[in-house]
Formats: structure tokens, C-alpha cells, sequence
């Protein structure tokens, strides 16, 4: 990667430079930045209400009035380009006057609410009237329009989102909120309605501003128009400290800012990065730090006695737990114990957590991968090649083609889709996505491909086959036998197998082909299904014709899900580990045990036969997120002892005999490795919440209850990890077409509908269930059906759905869930999307391990 | 001269002492001064304030009225409708030097900022009166009231239950004055 991006400078001829004078200072940037943006640049104060660093300028509030020579009048500095020779004064008199009367215009309909504003403290209408306003009388001496208390002369607050509040009075009218949602965003439910002095910021008619991003609008409001209303009236910004933290869910790695007081967590904000956020943060992120402060934790360890669960103090639950493990390991041995920790914790936690099963326990069954079933038993699956591959997050806001195969973009990687709007709005790149669903990208691709049903890797074939027809391909790849190697063979087949017409296949590989940049995504689509590995294949082999996994161009990888799933990864915290990484743990650990371990399916399919006996399942849950519910809960009852360490209560710690307090990410000093495998640190917040521990500290003491270290003091474990993280090398491969066989999928039966159980817009995993603020846009679990189907059958939003597992001959037969219907205005034809985040609601009972798409039937419930 | 002198050393420490000064003869005119000029001064001064009016109250009988600017025990104001005029902003707070405000704002069923919590600390409070400057609303003062002395700690929190309780409060027309100043603008 790092090689194509030198090989990118030196092609590219030297940027075009304008240099001229501000302030009487010489100054060259590049041509076509504004006059503010050289400002910027050398940190020259310019005041701003409307512009904002990743929009457009449109020059709206006129406060960046600047003075340049030989213009009559004053020019607004953002809406100016930067050209030769010219010689700007940002502070002379003119300039000064010029915004003092800007703030004099804008403070005549503003009302002096200051007081009762939530904006106070951190307004920018306040520090700009304080540093560039009137120090004396206004000129105007009428009273003003809109009086505070006043209830005929002005707006009332109005709730236009979940989470926002609108107070139009204090609205200057900068448009940032509409020009962000449409520009950055591509979500139309912000806009500005009448006109002239009666301008309102309003929800579109009949909704309201529910996107996945609506937070950030209240972010970059200049004024206290837009409030959220989980921050209104609860405390002053004066009264909070701010410290830098990460994103928990996703992979993105989106970087936030914690305001704290003395006692708790009271909001997170952004914290610009544009290598991966851009400024943008998803709601989850914004609300996610909730967990921290929910009631619905755990605050102390939880022994079952008697089939009741005790509330116990940790030297009792480490007794249990120690005396416990260690009689399975002394009557069964060692490899009896297994181990399940959730990608969303720290990367000194994931450690401790291999350090304890792999060094100290002496056994080799750890994975990450709980949500996943049918995973690759060997060292050098091409998945795991794939998924990791070098990827940046910023590179697809630079790429000419963008390509995205089975993934919910907006789901699963908010900012690597914002990233993708970005490329198509400044450097107007092509989108192609293909998926069995359609999907929030549609609105901006090139062309939305929707195969059929499980034939993803049909559709990457024909990909294959396009390129290799049109004579696209790379030059240096052996293309002799692709008959043999794929099935189907012909493009013809391929096309006619996935449903997308050969035409728009050929295009598509064409200008993949004609791209300088192309990306590649693969998302949880590749990752959830269970011929992962064929996919995985499939989507090798375009990557290999395009020359991206040879180094010559682009990036092309299969992204990784949760907040540390890379991290895991480079840890090694999965048994079918390289013979280098293996070599560098058994070098960490002194002791490394010889047996090869047992993934998550073996220690499923273990703990019902005799081979698992005890487990530890840290973080997760797979009872609730992972395939097929009542396969795992039927493993997870059969085993003698389970520990589950997590922040709430959830199914899987409702099997357990020992329930340990977890801290979440606002409690305690750690980092995680986002999907480029760009390492972040994110600090504490606040104190821990009961007698919760982080999961480094748990481990340790279970540790220590077993009579083992895992480290002396923290340093040392962090020291440890990021010897890991730096020996850490992607695996290499020889470069070959693999091949890739498709085997139809039985044939559903009738009037049976395909269901995909996922994250709902609004959450992620099963712990943002416990943030209220989220819980106002997708209060449960719903069934989302598209306007079609759900016209065919009569269904409303909000209306009670029945859903019956429809598979003839297996267990889940007669699984049925009562859903609130969710009539979505993207999905198109008959799948249907149910969220998996809900305790209440385990809509993983119609999933299986074993086929590739879960069949469901749907019947209304009439109101009584 | 005051000369220092050590009258004194052991092993830790040095005791000094001064050099005591002559005291001087007073002679003829001296004597006379303080005895026979001196005594009738006395008396006639007695005497003059016997007939006098007291300086001195009796205080917890009586109490003097205090001055219009006097700085005393802190009371919230009420619009005239009895809404309460402080919303909540945390600016005296934040003007406090003494830290001794403590505030947590809460939402009405209109939709209005309003004080949940609020407590003054009457025994960290300097009653410097750089709340009722900072306060935008009118709504805090500092008034009369002088007496607040109680025998527990816990007393001298003074939470919104108290502070909207109307003292006596004399007209205080510089106040006004300067409200309806602050009002105009």
C-alpha cells in the first residue's frame, strides 16, 4: 500500500501554487483554496459562523468579511478564491466595522437567552459578539422582535428528532445543519422551510431527523438552535474537563472527545481526524458512552447458588471460579477449558485473555469470532488473507472507482461510508456496489447491483470472467485455466445464476479496470456467511486481476467488524494461528501448550460431546449475536462450569455459574485497532461503576486465584502488546486464481421470506441496548420490510408481526418471535432485516450454522 | 538607641532582650498636667455624654436599620406571577471566589430551564455580592438579613426552599434604581 501511494506522488505533476499577502505576510498555498483557508493555514484569526472545514462554503453568515486591495468592498474570505499577487488585511478598521455590524444584524433577532441556552460557554455567536462586536450602543433603538417570555412573538421548542431540539429563535441562519446532512451526510430530513424573516429549520413534512448522523448537526450548530436533547440542561461546558477517546463499537476507529465532570461521563463529541472520521461520528459513537453510565450495569460479581444468582464479593467469585477450573483441568486437562472474549475490548485485556488460556492455563481454545459460525480451520484461508489486507480509511475519500460487495455500508462502517460520499461529491468517483440487499449506498452509486440470494461469489465470478473476456485483466496473472477453476464457467451462466445482466457486470469490470485507485470492499455479508471462504476466493480473484493484492494500485479488503477485531487478529487470539505468530507468543509466554485448539464451532460442538468442559466467555454474547440460538444455548447449558465477565445482564450470563463486572471503555486508560490497524489509545472518564474491573484487572485476579501473574504492573502487559503489534506481519502468499465452486442453495420453500438478522441502524452488538439515547431511534427489536412487500401484505409501521422459522427438517422448526414491523423506505423486494440487539427478542433463533440464507414466514396480528 | 543584647545562650537558642530606656523626669509642669489639669478634663467629658443619646442598642430588642448596600444573607427573587427568575445559567457560580454555590438544572413541564438543586454554602460564602452582579437574571441578591447563625454544620446550606423564602427586605432604592438601569438596556 505504502508502496503505491509513493509510486501515486511521483506520477501526479506538482500542485499549481498561488502565493500572495495577508497581514503582510507572504503566503502560497495551493490553487483554487479560498482567501480563508490561506488564513487558516498560517493561523490568522478569521470569525466564521457558516463555514465549516468539510463543506462547501456558500458565504451565507457574511462574518468572514475580509479587506482585500483594489476590491471596492469587503469580501467575504470564504467564498473568495485565493489568487496571485493579491494582498488581503483581515483586521484593519474597514474590516472590523464590516463585522461589527454583521454581529449588530445578527444580535437584532437573537434573543439574549444566553442564560437558559445550552449553546452557552461554547457559542459561537457569543465569542465572536464578545471579540468583534458593539462595545457600545446598537444603532437600532426599537425593542426587539422576539422577546424573551414573549410567547406570541416567538418559536416554541420543538422536538424535530429523537435526540434534537429546536429552538428556531437563536437560528442565524447559516444552514450548516442542511448543507452537512445533504453534502456529507446524503440524508434529506433536515431542511430550511418559508421564507425571508420566518425562515424555520425544520424536520422534512411528516418525520423526523432520525439518520444515523443526526448528532453531528448539533455538533456544528454556531448557536444553541439545535440542542440534543440528552446534553439539555444537564451541565455547564465551564463545569467539564474533556478527555480523547474511541469509538467502542466499530472498526472505524472514529475518534471522540469525553466531557466529564468530577463524577461522570456527560457527553462525547468528535475529535476531527480526517484519517479516519473527517469530524463525522455516527450516533452510536455519540450515545455509546451511555453504557457507562446505564443502570442496567452489572456492579458486583454474581454467583449461581442454588439456581439463584448472588451477589457475591470478587475473593468469593475468584474462589469458585479458581476452585472450579482447576478441578476440570486436573480430572480432563487442560484443553477441557475454553475461552470466548468479544473483539470490543482492549487490546490489554485481549492479551491478559490469551496470556491466561495460551501461557498460563495451557490450553489452546481462545477465538474472538462468537458471532460467526463454519470458521476457517486453517492458517492460510484466503479470508484470512484477505481480511487482512492493508486498508486505509482515507484513501477510499481519494479513489476514483469504489467497489463494495455484500456489505451494509452504513451499518457496519459509518465512516468508511461517509469516506465513499466524499470521493463521489469531490472527486465525483464511481460507486458500484453489490449486494443481496439493497442498502443506504444505492442513493449514490453508479449502479446497485442486487444478486440473488446467496450467489455472492456467482457474482464476483462473473467479475472475474468480465475482466478476463474484455482482455482487462493483469497482464502477469496465468488466466489459462479459469474454466476449470470456477464454477459456473461462462460469464452467460454466472449472470444468469446471480441475476445481474452480463451488461452492467461489463461495465462495472470495466472501469474497475480503467481505474488508478480502485477500492475494494467486502463487509459482514462475506464475513457471516458460511461459504466465507469460497467468497473470500471470488473476491481474491478480482482483487488479483486488478493487480491490488501484487501492491501495483488501490486497496482491496474484507473489513474487519468490531471496534479490536483487528487487534484480536494481530494478538494471535484464534487457534489456527501462523507458525510466526505462534513463534512470538511462545516467546512472550515461556510456556505455549502443543495441542492445536478448538475454534468456536469445535468448542460448540465440544461442549456437548465431552471435550469442552468449563468456558470462560469474556465481553460477549453469543446467545443473543451469534448463529443459531438454540444450538449455542443447548452447548453452552451442556458445560460443567461457565464464567461470563460483562457490563450488563444479558442471555449468555443467564447460563452462567460465575458473572463477572466488566468496565466499559469510558472507565479505564486503554486502545484499540481500528480496521487499517492503526492503534488508538482512549483514557478513562470517570470512576469505575461498583466493583466492575476492567478486563485486564478480572483476568489478572482470576489469574492470581489460579496462582499465576499474567504481568507485575501495567507497563509491562502494554510493552507486551505492542512488541506483538509491531512484530505483527500480514500474511504473504504466492499469487495464483483460486478456485471457486458454487453449489446452489436448496430451493426455499413457498411463501417463505429470506431474513437477515443484523444490527439495527441505531446499535451495535448488544451493549448499546442499555443507552437510552439510542433507545429513542430503535426502541426494539424490529422486522424491517420494504414498502412492497409490506404493502402486499398489509402491513404498517408498528404493527405486530409474527415470525415463524421456516426450516423443514431441523431443530428451529416452530421458532416463532412477535416483531414490531419497521416498513423501510431503502430495502426493495422480499428480505427482511431483523435486529439482533435486543435480550428480549433473539431473532438468532431463525439463523442456522449450517445454510447460507435463513427462511422465515411472516403473518400479521390483527389488533384486538 | 534600641540596642539588642544577649542576655542569654544555651545550646538551641538565643534569648535577646532590648536595653531598657531611661524614663525621663517629668518635672513641675508634668506632675500638675496629669493630676490637677487632667482629672476635670475626665469628668467634664463623663458628663457630657451622660446627657447624651446612646450610642449603643439593645440589640436583640432593638436592631439597627441597615445601610441600603449592606451585603447580607442571600435571597432568590420571583417574578410577579411567583415563577422563579433564576433559570439555572451556573454564572454566579462560576463567578463565585469562594466556590460556595452549588447548582443542577432541570426542565419544567413548559419546557423551561429551572434550577433542580441549588445550594449556597453560607460558611464558605465571603459575601463579596459577585453573584448578584454576575446573575443575567435578576434573581439572586444579597439582602438585610444578618442573622442566620445556627449550632449545626448542615444549617448553613442553604438550598431553593430557603433562599425563596421573602425576608424583610427594606425598599431599596438604589437597587431598583439600578434594575430598572439593567432593564433598559
Amino acid at each position: 500500500m505504502s508502496d503505491t501511494a509513493t509510486k501515486d506522488q511521483k506520477t501526479t505533476p506538482a500542485v499549481e501554487m498561488v502565493s500572495l499577502t495577508i497581514d503582510g505576510r507572504p503566503i502560497s498555498v495551493k490553487k483554487g483554496a479560498t482567501v480563508l483557508d490561506a488564513c487558516r493555514q498560517e493561523n490568522i484569526p478569521v470569525p466564521t459562523f457558516c463555514w465549516h472545514p468539510k463543506l462547501r462554503s456558500v458565504g451565507a453568515c457574511r462574518m468572514c468579511y475580509v479587506e482585500i486591495e483594489k476590491f471596492p468592498k469587503l469580501m467575504v474570505s470564504c467564498a473568495t478564491e485565493a489568487m496571485n499577487d493579491m494582498v488581503v488585511l483581515t483586521d484593519s478598521e474597514k474590516c472590523r466595522e464590516g463585522r461589527k455590524a454583521i454581529i449588530e444584524f445578527i444580535l437584532l433577532d437573537h434573543p439574549l437567552d444566553c442564560p437558559t441556552c445550552d449553546k452557552g460557554g461554547e457559542c459561537d455567536l457569543q465569542d465572536n459578539a464578545f471579540e468583534y462586536g458593539l462595545s457600545d450602543d446598537t444603532r437600532f433603538a426599537f425593542r426587539k422582535a422576539r422577546k424573551i417570555r414573549d410567547k406570541n412573538s416567538t418559536f416554541d421548542d420543538l422536538q424535530i428528532g429523537p435526540e434534537m431540539v429546536r429552538n428556531q429563535n437563536r437560528c442565524i441562519l447559516c444552514y450548516k445543519c442542511v448543507r452537512a446532512n445533504e453534502e456529507a451526510f446524503g440524508e434529506y430530513d433536515i431542511g430550511a422551510y418559508q421564507r425571508g424573516h420566518n425562515t424555520e429549520i425544520d424536520a422534512a413534512p411528516g418525520g423526523q431527523v432520525a439518520s444515523l448522523y443526526s448528532g453531528n448537526l448539533v455538533e456544528i450548530c454556531p448557536v444553541g438552535a439545535l440542542t440534543s436533547s440528552d446534553w439539555r440542561y444537564k451541565i455547564r461546558v465551564w463545569n467539564t474537563q474533556t478527555v480523547p477517546s474511541i469509538d467502542p463499537y466499530h472498526a472505524d476507529g472514529a475518534n471522540l472527545t469525553l466531557w466529564k465532570d468530577a463524577t461522570k461521563v456527560h457527553r462525547a463529541t468528535s475529535r476531527m481526524n480526517d484519517d479516519t472520521d473527517d469530524g463525522w461520528i455516527s450516533d452510536i459513537a455519540r450515545y455509546g458512552y451511555q453504557i457507562a453510565t446505564s443502570e442496567r450495569r452489572i456492579k458486583a460479581p454474581l454467583v449461581n447458588k442454588n439456581g439463584a444468582m448472588v451477589e457475591v464479593s470478587w475473593e468469593e467469585a475468584l474462589g469458585v471460579i479458581s476452585r472450579r477450573f482447576k478441578e476440570v483441568k486436573e480430572s480432563q486437562g487442560a484443553p477441557c477449558l475454553a475461552g470466548v472474549v468479544s473483539p470490543n475490548l482492549d487490546l490489554k485485556t485481549l492479551h491478559a485473555f490469551n496470556k491466561l488460556f495460551r501461557g498460563a492455563l495451557g490450553s489452546n481454545n481462545v477465538d474472538y469470532r462468537s458471532d460467526y459460525s463454519n470458521l476457517p480451520t486453517d492458517a492460510d484461508s484466503t479470508y484470512g488473507f484477505m481480511a487482512s489486507r492493508s486498508f486505509s480509511i482515507d484513501a477510499v475519500a481519494s479513489s476514483d472507482v469504489i467497489f463494495v460487495v455484500g456489505s451494509n455500508l452504513i451499518r457496519e462502517h459509518p465512516n468508511v461510508h461517509l469516506k465513499t460520499r466524499r470521493a463521489i461529491f469531490e472527486k465525483l468517483s464511481w460507486l458500484y456496489t453489490a449486494n443481496p440487499i439493497v442498502t443506504k449506498s444505492a442513493d449514490c452509486s453508479t449502479d446497485e447491483m442486487i444478486y440473488n440470494l446467496g450467489t455472492d461469489e456467482v457474482f464476483l465470478n462473473g467479475v472475474t470472467l468480465s475482466l478476463i473476456q474484455q482482455g482487462l485483466a493483469d497482464k502477469e496473472v496465468d488466466t489459462g485455466k479459469i474454466e476449470t477453476l470456477l464454477i459456473p464457467n461462462t460469464l452467460e451462466k454466472c449472470a444468469e445464476t446471480c441475476g445481474v445482466s452480463v451488461e452492467r457486470i461489463n461495465e462495472c469490470a470495466k472501469r474497475l479496470a480503467n481505474s488508478k485507485s480502485p477500492t475494494l470492499i467486502a463487509g459482514e455479508l462475506v464475513s457471516n456467511s458460511i461459504a466465507r471462504e469460497n467468497i473470500a476466493k471470488s473476491f481474491y480473484n478480482v482483487a488479483l486481476l486488478l493487480g491490488i493484492v501484487q501492491g501495483k494500485r488501490g486497496q482491496a479488503a474484507v473489513l474487519a467488524k468490531a471496534a479490536n477485531s483487528k487487534g484480536a487478529e494481530a494478538l494471535g487470539l484464534f487457534p489456527e494461528i501462523s507458525a510466526t505468530q505462534t513463534a512470538t507468543l511462545k516467546n512472550q509466554f515461556q510456556s505455549f501448550p502443543e495441542l492445536a485448539g478448538a475454534n468456536w464451532d469445535a468448542m460448540l460442538s465440544g461442549a456437548q460431546g465431552e471435550d469442552i468442559k468449563a468456558m470462560l466467555i469474556f465481553g460477549a454474547n453469543p446467545v443473543q449475536t451469534g448463529a443459531d440460538y438454540n444450538h449455542i444455548k443447548k452447548s453452552l447449558e451442556s458445560l460443567d462450569f461457565l464464567v461470563v465477565a460483562d457490563l450488563k445482564e444479558t442471555p449468555t450470563t443467564a447460563l452462567a455459574d460465575v458473572v463477572l463486572p466488566l468496565s466499559s471503555f469510558a472507565e479505564y486508560d486503554g486502545s484499540f485497532t481500528n480496521l487499517e490497524g492503526r492503534t488508538q489509545d482512549f483514557c478513562a472518564g470517570m470512576k469505575r461503576i461498583g466493583a466492575s474491573l476492567p478486563g485486564y484487572e478480572a483476568l489478572n485476579r482470576i489469574a492470581q486465584s489460579l496462582g499465576f501473574s499474567l504481568y507485575a504492573d501495567l507497563s509491562s502487559l502494554q510493552d507486551e502488546v505492542s512488541e506483538l503489534l509491531d512484530s505483527y506481519n500480514a500474511p504473504e502468499r504466492k499469487h495464483f486464481l483460486m478456485e471457486s465452486h458454487f453449489q446452489a442453495p436448496p430451493a426455499p420453500q413457498e411463501n417463505s421470506l429470506p431474513l437477515f438478522a443484523g444490527d439495527a441502524l441505531h446499535h451495535f452488538g448488544h451493549w448499546t441496548e442499555m443507552c437510552h439515547s439510542l433507545l429513542e431511534f430503535n426502541p426494539e427489536a424490529a422486522l424491517e420490510i420494504s414498502a412492497d412487500l409490506a404493502s402486499r401484505l398489509d402491513i404498517q409501521t408498528g404493527d405486530s408481526v409474527r415470525v415463524l422459522c421456516d426450516r423443514g427438517d431441523k431443530g428451529n422448526k416452530g421458532e416463532k418471535l412477535i416483531l414490531k414491523a419497521l416498513v423501510s423506505d431503502i430495502l426493495e423486494g422480499d428480505t427482511l432485516l431483523a435486529s439482533h440487539n435486543f435480550a428480549a427478542k433473539p431473532v438468532n433463533c431463525f439463523t442456522s450454522r449450517d445454510s447460507r440464507v435463513s427462511y422465515v414466514r411472516i403473518e400479521k396480528i390483527e389488533k384486538q | 538607641m534600641n540596642k539588642l543584647k544577649t542576655i542569654s545562650r544555651t545550646d538551641d537558642y538565643v534569648v535577646l532582650s532590648r536595653e531598657s530606656r531611661p524614663v525621663p523626669d517629668p518635672g513641675v509642669w508634668g506632675m500638675l498636667r496629669t493630676t490637677v489639669v487632667a482629672i476635670p478634663i475626665g469628668f467634664i467629658t463623663v458628663f457630657k455624654h451622660l446627657f447624651r443619646k446612646s450610642v449603643t442598642i439593645e440589640y436583640p430588642f432593638k436592631k439597627r436599620p441597615m445601610f441600603p448596600r449592606y451585603r447580607g444573607l442571600h435571597y432568590l427573587e420571583r417574578y410577579e406571577d411567583g415563577t422563579e427568575r433564576c433559570v439555572c445559567c451556573g454564572l454566579c457560580a462560576a463567578a463565585c471566589p469562594a466556590d460556595a454555590i452549588y447548582m443542577e438544572p432541570m426542565e419544567n413541564e413548559n419546557g423551561e430551564r429551572l434550577a433542580k438543586v441549588y445550594e449556597i454554602n453560607m460558611i464558605r460564602c465571603i459575601f463579596c455580592g459577585f453573584c448578584e452582579e454576575a446573575c443575567p437574571e435578576e434573581a439572586i441578591f444579597l439582602g438585610q438579613e444578618y442573622e442566620f447563625a445556627t449550632d449545626s454544620r448542615d444549617g448553613f446550606i442553604y438550598n431553593k426552599e430557603k433562599l425563596l423564602v421573602t425576608h424583610p427586605r427594606p425598599e431599596n432604592t438604589l437597587k431598583k434604581m439600578w434594575r430598572k438601569v439593567r432593564r433598559f438596556f
